[in-house]
């Protein structure tokens, strides 16, 4: 919406009133009504933009699309040199010349310049160059009497200095798409009224416009109001130079008088009007009605449009000759001979407005008002006041009365309003309801004292956005100003009752234990590709897909984060950080008939470590990863975070990983996640190149075993001792099982099994390998007789002999 | 003899005193202590004495004794600590300018997590609670429970990642409140986190986002309150600056208010500032009191209880605290940006 501030001064009372644009832009935007940008319109400014006359045109020596002109500047002057790329010139021209000096609308100064080798002295402009229209088409024409060196200012003389406000408005304030409705809202700022339009007096005419055409609405829910008003006896010219100036004021197209002054209308009064040429409806009868059929549609730009049912139509009987409140029709629009017009102002439903002009794709000045709500009462005076306008500058011949199916008009509501809450919303015990009253009463909403705390506040007809006393307690804020509310401290008793914060702090735990491991955090859509997932993920429980995907990339919702991590590994090693260890903590998603949201979430915590486990330094070569190194990251997260005792199993085919170099992780019998080397395949298609081990951990599985509460044991206070025992055992025996067997076959004195040799090959025997543990025997109580530690390894050398056949090695 | 043992003592220290080398100095206690040094024969010749002198003599003897051994001892630790710094002078000396060897490596939280966590933590301070809920989502708690009927405009499928009907992905975390308000009865604070969908890829809109929400229900909540709460907020992320309160819309509060920040590069005297755009101000966030209706779909008592909420995006924050200056890079995961952080 852009209003122009003279344009705006047509509707305030005090006329002179001073409006510093700045000031008031800022005043309107803290009181919700936000000033997106303030331009200079009108041709202040323009001074040095005199009339002149092309007298030569050449070629520009070194540049196709340029000309080199010669034009002169003053009477009888010497022509001034000047490069122009315009194509709609001709010697012997009356343009506008931008002298150097002159700063045309955007700061753009107009300097003395060589362009491509050749001086210009200046610049022939276009009227979008001089923000005087919006045709980008060439060099504005000026009319050949003009005086040559006259500034365009003293030319232009009707459209003087002007400023252009352009808003952003909120969805809810539906009246302010107008100029009396922004004018509303200025008048209290600036200390005035606003000057409302006389009310229109029309004589009754002998013809009524029913007795030429009738109309029917047979649901009145689809069309509240439908004002319908027979215009004859005039031409179609050049609307009035004054609604001229005013639309190009804000950047509105001239065409001619009836669509101006419709257009005009609806943007000083914010209702939109249509004429249809009478001679094209046929029936006599215009019908408001829901499309029933299917249909193709040619609206008045040219443009065919699919009707379908649910879209509100005007019909001529059966024909459609508009899409209400978005567009008219081609087949009844105002042409070069129309003499007679049927001019339709109607209030249409907001929400089937909305929906038929987003399916087709029409934001049309009238839809986006309708779709906003647009008032009855509104509409019928936006109807006089375009009759009005048409008849006194065209001596036209108004129909009167006119059809109106809501002869009554819509009458104000009250609200009642309980100051009590007033103060309660607002946070100020003192304000009273005289304050309130004032505060309202400057937008020209009256309100009345009912008891000691209600007020009752008469609702204009065209404010359809307060319907509820919260709605008026709002108003009361805004207008007093928020900025007059003054800060408090709150005091509540809320904190005492603490509810369960672990699914935020768990993973945020999380996080921290793998930036400690030396991992550095990434975050990824929660959508990738189908195929991403095929190959990452193990499940095949419902993967859940977007209906409306912005593009296939992110169509499908990850059910591992593996492969994005993957991606960003592939990402960083082409940008030359070949060794990485990232991590993502974020959820997986799956289908779930069991929720009310039809999905699972899981949260995950996935890790990567690429390349080698530290750089290549001056004193070492990093090591590749493996999966003991990425085994050994998993364990030391696990210890941060959980008390738990996790064990690995050799992974059950899972595509991401190497079938013979990645574990599944088990807490007792609770699987938590995968860990390993990932699988070559799964690379070459990510297009990540070198090792890249992996894990991925299901947290949400894992914060019962949260680290939370410990139970300590006192060290003991007498000596222990260790034993070496080296085994050969089979190849395939796994650390494990043997740990396994060796716990079973000692007792609460070996306090630490632990594996520290394993080797293979020369003077191991083959498909053997030795494996060397390290047990720690101690008692809490006492210190241990060497008989006692000798007899329990017995035991246990005998116990390994016994389930792994493994053989001492001396 | 006991004339001889005081000027054996002090003998001794002048003998000591001129010892230079570890040589000398066990020459020296051979001299004393050796099996036929001075003192040792003095010991030997107290077996003569009667017993009355014996252990007269023998006590003066033997404190002579001790006090040499321990000047010795202590003689002999000085001279080896000087003879081991002269050792270590003349080793091989470091390069300490090469590249240290620790074996883990440096990790790093994504701004968007610090952000994130420091707003959490500002408001745990003043007594709020996380609150967490799902990312997918229905209807009813992403729109029809916060007053925003199915022919709002925020409802078309442009705007809203929708999986079958009724389904979709949450397009602000304020569901997460109204499920807090279903489960629990107030007094209530809370705030919640995480990431948001909305059907927008371009400069300025990535479709996944990340927001924090704050709630506060209780008797009588105020737009005072909330004024005094985001000036807080904002002051623990960015220092002391001024904020102003604008009136909007939003279908979930009412009255409802933007958040802006005095601008932090121009101070709010823009002549040219890229990052205000020269208003002076920045946008950082939507408030408002909660609408009665929200309160009406959750079966609170909008007569007995007011509430006030407000969002905040964390890209936008983190943005404005980092000085980043493309939404997109968040999720681009480059190193180069990961390891500033």
């Amino acid at each position: 919406m852009q209003v122009s501030l003279n344009w705006l001064k047509d509707y305030l009372a005090k006329t002179d009133a001073i409006l510093d644009p700045k000031v008031l832009a800022d005043k309107l935007t803290m009181r919700g009504i936000s000033v997106g940008r303030i331009a200079r319109c009108g041709t202040s400014g323009l001074e040095s933009v005199v009339v002149g006359r092309i007298e030569r045109i050449d070629k520009h020596p070194n540049a196709d699309r340029l000309q080199v002109t010669q034009v002169v500047t003053e009477p009888n002057g010497t022509p001034r040199q000047i490069v122009c790329g315009a194509k709609n010139i001709a010697t012997g021209d009356i343009v506008p010349v931008a002298l150097p000096g002159t700063i045309l609308p955007g700061n753009f100064e107009i300097k003395l310049s060589t362009i491509r080798g050749v001086e210009s002295g200046g610049m022939i402009c276009s009227g979008k160059e001089l923000g005087i229209s919006d045709d980008t088409e060439g060099i504005l024409q000026l009319p050949k009497h003009s005086q040559l060196g006259q500034s365009l200012s003293r030319l232009l003389g009707q459209q003087s200095d002007d400023t252009l406000l352009e808003f952003e408005l909120t969805p809810n304030r539906g009246d302010c798409l107008s100029i009396m409705g922004i004018a509303r809202e200025v008048a209290p700022l600036i200390g005035t009224q606003l000057r409302e339009l006389k009310a229109q007096k029309f004589k009754s005419t002998p013809h009524r416009t029913s007795s030429i055409i009738s109309v029917e609405v047979p649901d009145p829910a689809l069309c509240p109001r439908y004002v319908a008003r027979v215009i004859d006896s005039f031409k179609v010219l050049e609307a009035p130079d004054w609604i001229q100036a005013r639309l190009k004021s804000v950047g509105q197209r001239c065409v001619n008088n009836i669509v101006d002054i419709t257009n005009f209308v609806m943007l000083e009064y914010g209702a939109p009007l249509h004429a249809f040429d009478l001679r094209r409806i046929q029936s006599g009868s215009v019908r408001v009605a829901e499309c029933t059929t299917p249909q193709g549609f040619t609206l008045l730009n040219g443009q065919i449009v699919q009707l379908e049912p649910g879209d509100i139509l005007i019909q001529d009987g059966d024909r459609p000759i508009a899409l209400a409140g978005i567009m008219g029709g081609l087949n009844t629009q105002v042409e070069a001979d129309t003499t007679t017009i049927l001019l339709e102002a109607a209030t249409f439903n907001p929400e089937r407005i909305r929906r038929t002009a987003k399916r087709l794709g029409l934001l049309t000045e009238s839809s986006r008002r309708y779709e906003k709500g647009v008032d009855p009462n509104t509409v019928l005076m936006a109807s006089e006041r375009a009759a009005v306008l048409i008849r006194d500058a065209y001596a036209a011949n108004v129909y009167h009365p006119p059809i109106d199916t809501l002869e009554t008009g819509a009458t104000e509501r009250n609200i009642a309003v309980d100051m009590r809450e007033v103060r309660r919303i607002m946070g100020m015990p003192n304000f009273t309801s005289d304050m309130a009253a004032d505060t309202l009463s400057g937008l020209g909403i009256d309100s009345q004292k009912k008891s000691i705390n209600i007020i009752q506040v008469k609702i204009p007809v065209f404010r359809t956005d307060l319907k509820e006393s919260i709605d008026v307690i709002e108003e009361i804020a805004r207008l007093f100003g928020f900025e007059k509310i003054p800060a408090a401290r709150p005091m509540t008793s809320a904190c005492f009752d603490r509810m369960n914060e672990t699914p935020y702090t768990f993973p945020q735990r999380a996080k921290t234990a793998l930036v400690g491991l030396g991992f550095s955090e990434c975050i990824h859509y929660s959508f990738t590709t189908d195929a991403n997932l095929e190959h990452f993920a193990r499940r095949s429980s419902g993967t859940i897909r977007l209906k409306n995907p912005i593009s296939d990339q992110f169509s499908t919702m990850r059910t591992s984060l593996l492969p994005s991590l993957i991606q960003t590994y592939a990402y960083n090693k082409n940008r030359k950080a070949p060794n990485q260890r990232l991590f993502e903590v974020a959820s997986r998603y799956e289908a779930s008939s069991q929720s009310d949201t039809q999905a699972k979430e899981t949260m995950m915590a996935a890790g990567l470590l690429g390349g080698t486990l530290t750089d290549n330094s001056w004193s070492s070569k990093g090591e590749t990863v493996n999966f003991y190194h990425i085994k050994g990251a998993v364990e030391s997260f696990l210890r941060t975070l959980t008390n738990a005792k996790p064990s690995f199993v050799p992974a059950a085919s899972h595509p991401a990983f190497h079938p013979n170099r990645s574990a599944d992780i088990f807490i007792g019998a609770l699987e938590i996640g995968t860990v390993g080397e990932l699988h070559p395949h799964a690379l070459e298609i990510l297009e990540a190149p070198s090792t890249v081990a992996a894990f991925e951990l299901n947290l949400d599985a894992l914060q019962k075993f949260e680290r939370s509460r410990v139970q300590y044991v006192s060290p003991s206070k007498f000596p222990g001792s260790e034993f070496d025992i080296a085994v050969l055992v089979d190849k395939t025996a796994s650390a494990f099982d043997l740990t396994e067997t060796i716990r079973a076959h000692s007792s609460s004195l070996v306090t630490g099994i632990s594996v520290f040799d394993v080797f293979e090959g020369d003077k191991v025997p083959e498909g053997k390998k030795s494996i060397a543990f390290r047990l720690t025997f101690s008692s809490p109580e006492r210190t241990l007789q060497e008989a006692e530690v000798s007899g329990l390894v017995k035991r246990v050398i005998d116990g390994l002999a016994q389930k792994h056949s493994a053989t001492l090695r001396s | 003899m006991i004339d001889n043992i005081q000027r054996i003592q002090k003998e001794v220290g002048s003998e000591l005193a001129k010892v230079s080398d570890l040589d000398s100095l066990e020459k020296l206690r051979v001299h004393y202590l050796g099996k036929k040094g001075i003192i040792t024969s003095l010991m030997a010749s107290l077996r003569d004495l009667d017993p009355e002198r014996r252990r007269e003599m023998g006590a003066s003897l033997n404190s002579l004794k001790t006090d040499f051994e321990a000047q010795l001892d202590s003689r002999k630790r000085d001279m080896a600590r000087v003879q081991l710094d002269k050792e270590l002078t003349q080793s091989p000396k470091l390069d300490v300018t090469l590249p240290g060897q620790f074996p883990i490596a440096t990790g790093s939280f994504h701004p968007i997590t610090l952000v994130m966590e420091e707003m959490v933590e500002a408001m745990e301070r003043i007594g709020y609670q996380v609150a967490s809920g799902p990312e997918i989502e229905n209807e009813f708690f992403n729109f029809e429970a916060l007053n925003t009927p199915s022919d709002h405009p925020a409802r078309d499928m442009q705007d809203t990642f929708y999986i079958d009907k009724g389904i979709l992905l949450r397009s602000h975390t304020s569901p997460v409140q109204i499920r807090t308000m279903k489960d629990r009865q107030p007094p209530l604070q809370i705030i919640s986190v995480g990431r948001v969908y909305r059907s927008d890829y371009d400069m300025t809109h990535t479709p996944m986002f990340h927001q924090m929400e704050g709630l506060f229900v209780e008797q009588s909540v105020s737009l005072a309150d909330l004024k005094a709460t985001l000036q807080y907020l904002v002051k623990q992320l960015f220092g002391n600056q001024p904020l102003r309160f604008r009136p909007s819309f939003f279908p979930f509060t009412e009255p409802s208010a933007e958040v802006d920040m005095r601008c932090i590069l121009c101070k709010g005297a823009p002549k040219e500032c890229r990052m205000c755009g020269s208003s002076g101000w920045l946008e950082i966030g939507g408030c408002g009191m909660v609408h009665p209706n929200v309160f009406r779909s959750v079966n609170y008592d909008p007569d007995r209880v007011t509430g006030f909420a407000f969002g905040m995006g964390i890209e936008r924050i983190s943005m404005l605290k980092y000085g980043i200056d493309d939404l997109r890079s968040f999720f681009e995961n480059d190193y180069r940006m990961l390891e500033q952080f």
